[in-house]
C-alpha cells in the first residue's frame, strides 16, 4: 500500500494486470501462445513454478509461456538462480542476458511478476507462485528474455553522456568541490538496464521519440556536473515536445528502479532548468 | 527485414498497474468524463431555456437511477481531477517525488476524492432535501 523505497514489495496485490485483452494492441507475430510444461524431477521436495516467455527466432513460431519446476533444494536463492539452474538442468535453450550476479552491471533486468526488477537481486522467495518472468516491456525480442536494445542505447547516445568543455584544459584535472560532486548523487548510480523506460507508458507509445526515463536521467546527471560546460546546449537538445516532455509524470519509472534512483525527479528537475534559463 | 518479424514483448497486457499508473490513467479517464458530463449539464441548462416541457423530460432522465449514477460519476470525476490536478500543480513546481511522498499524496487523493464526493451527496440529499 505505502511504498516508501522501490525494492519494497507491495504487502497486497489487487490487480494482477489491467483489464484489457491479452492480445489488445498485439501484432500477429507478437501474440504469445501456450507452451509446455517441465515436470520436476522425481524426489524433488521443494518444487516452484516459473512460466517464462519463450521466443525462438529459428523455429518461425510465436511466442510461447513454458512453465518449469524448479526444485529449490538444488537452486540457489534469487531468480537468477534459477534461470541458470533451469539453463544447466532442465532446458539449455532457454537464453537471458547476465553478468555481475550482484546488481551492478543491469544485465539481467526483466520483467518480473509484472514489474521490471533485476533477476539477480530479487528472492525466489519473494515471487508469485507461480513466478512469471517476461523480457523488458514493449521491445523487439531477439530472443527468449534478451530483447533488442538499439533503440534505448541510440537514444542514450543522443544526449552526449560525456564531459563536455569550452574553458582551456586545466593543468591538473578539473576540480570539483564536496558539495559539487553531491550534486550528482542520486544520478550518477544508473546502471543503465532499463528497467524503468520499459516500464514507462509513456514510452510504449511514444519510444521513438520520447527519449524515456533512464536517458533523461543520464542527461539530468550531466547538466548538473559542475564540471560539465555544455548545459546550454544540452537544454536546446532536450526541449522539444517528445523528447522530454512526453514525460506526463506517471512514476512508474521511480517505483520500478532496481538501483533505487529517482527518474521522476530527474525529468521535473529538467523541466524545471528549462523554464528558469528562460526568466 | 527480418527485424519487423520479430515479436514486441508485451507491456500494458502484463504489466502489473501501480498506484502511480492507475492513478494516471485515472485521471486521463476523469478528464475526458467532465467532458461528456460538461455536454450533460449543458444539455440541461438548454432544456431550461427551451421551457417547463423540455426541462421536465431532461430532469426526469436525471432523477432516473442512471442519470444519477451519471451525476454520481461526473462528481467523483470532478473531485478526483481537481485534487490529482493540485497533485500535478505540485510535482510540476518540483516538489513531492520521493516515492514515500508520490505514494502518500496519492492514498490523500483516492481518500479526498472519494469524501468530497460522499460530502457533496450528502449534503445534496440529506441537507437540501
Amino acid at each position: 500500500m505505502f511504498i516508501r523505497s522501490s525494492d519494497q514489495l507491495p504487502s497486497v496485490t489487487a490487480l494482477k494486470r489491467f483489464p484489457v485483452p491479452r492480445n489488445f494492441n498485439v501484432s500477429t507475430e507478437s501474440r504469445i501462445e501456450r507452451g509446455k510444461t517441465w515436470h520436476a524431477p522425481a524426489g524433488a521436495t521443494r518444487v516452484k513454478k516459473f512460466e517464462i516467455y519463450r521466443y525462438d527466432p529459428d523455429s518461425g513460431q510465436n511466442p510461447r509461456i513454458d512453465t518449469y519446476e524448479v526444485d529449490l533444494d538444488t537452486c540457489g536463492p534469487m531468480v537468477l538462480d534459477a534461470l541458470i539452474t533451469i539453463k544447466n538442468e532442465i532446458d539449455s535453450t532457454l537464453t537471458f542476458r547476465r553478468s555481475c550476479r550482484e546488481g551492478v552491471c543491469g544485465s539481467c533486468s526483466m520483467n518480473i511478476d509484472g514489474t521490471n526488477w533485476l533477476a539477480c537481486t530479487r528472492f525466489i522467495s519473494d515471487t508469485a507462485e507461480p513466478a512469471t518472468i517476461y523480457p523488458l516491456n514493449h521491445l523487439r525480442v531477439i530472443k527468449d528474455l534478451v530483447p533488442d536494445l538499439t533503440q534505448l542505447f541510440a537514444q542514450y547516445s543522443l544526449i552526449e553522456p560525456w564531459l563536455q568543455t569550452t574553458t582551456p584544459e586545466p593543468e591538473k584535472e578539473r576540480l570539483q568541490s564536496p558539495e559539487d560532486r553531491g550534486k550528482v548523487d542520486g544520478f550518477y548510480e544508473c546502471i543503465l538496464c532499463f528497467c524503468c523506460t520499459s516500464g514507462c507508458p509513456s514510452h510504449w507509445w511514444n519510444g521513438d521519440r520520447f527519449l524515456g526515463p533512464a536517458v533523461l536521467l543520464q542527461s539530468y546527471r550531466w547538466l548538473v556536473d559542475s564540471r560539465d560546460e555544455a548545459a546550454g546546449d544540452r537544454l536546446d537538445d532536450l526541449e522539444d515536445p517528445f523528447r522530454l516532455y512526453r514525460c506526463h509524470t506517471i512514476l512508474n519509472c521511480t517505483r520500478t528502479c532496481p538501483k533505487q534512483l529517482n527518474p521522476g525527479k530527474a525529468i521535473a528537475a529538467i523541466k524545471k532548468m528549462i523554464v528558469q534559463r528562460r526568466s | 527485414m527480418a527485424h519487423d518479424k520479430r515479436p514486441l514483448s508485451p507491456d500494458i497486457q502484463i504489466y502489473r498497474p501501480q498506484l502511480t499508473s492507475v492513478l494516471s490513467i485515472s485521471h486521463r479517464v476523469t478528464g475526458i468524463a467532465l467532458s461528456v458530463g460538461a455536454l450533460l449539464l449543458v444539455s440541461w441548462l438548454l432544456a431550461a431555456a427551451a421551457g417547463p416541457q423540455a426541462y421536465s423530460s431532461v430532469q426526469g432522465f436525471m432523477r432516473s437511477w442512471l442519470g444519477l449514477l451519471l451525476m454520481f460519476g461526473w462528481t467523483f470525476s470532478l473531485f478526483f481531477h481537481l485534487c490529482n490536478g493540485i497533485r500535478h500543480l505540485v510535482w510540476d513546481a518540483g516538489y513531492g517525488f520521493e516515492l514515500g511522498t508520490i505514494y502518500a499524496s496519492g492514498w490523500t487523493v483516492v481518500a479526498a476524492s472519494t469524501a468530497l464526493t460522499v460530502a457533496a451527496w450528502f449534503s445534496s440529499f440529506v441537507v437540501m432535501g
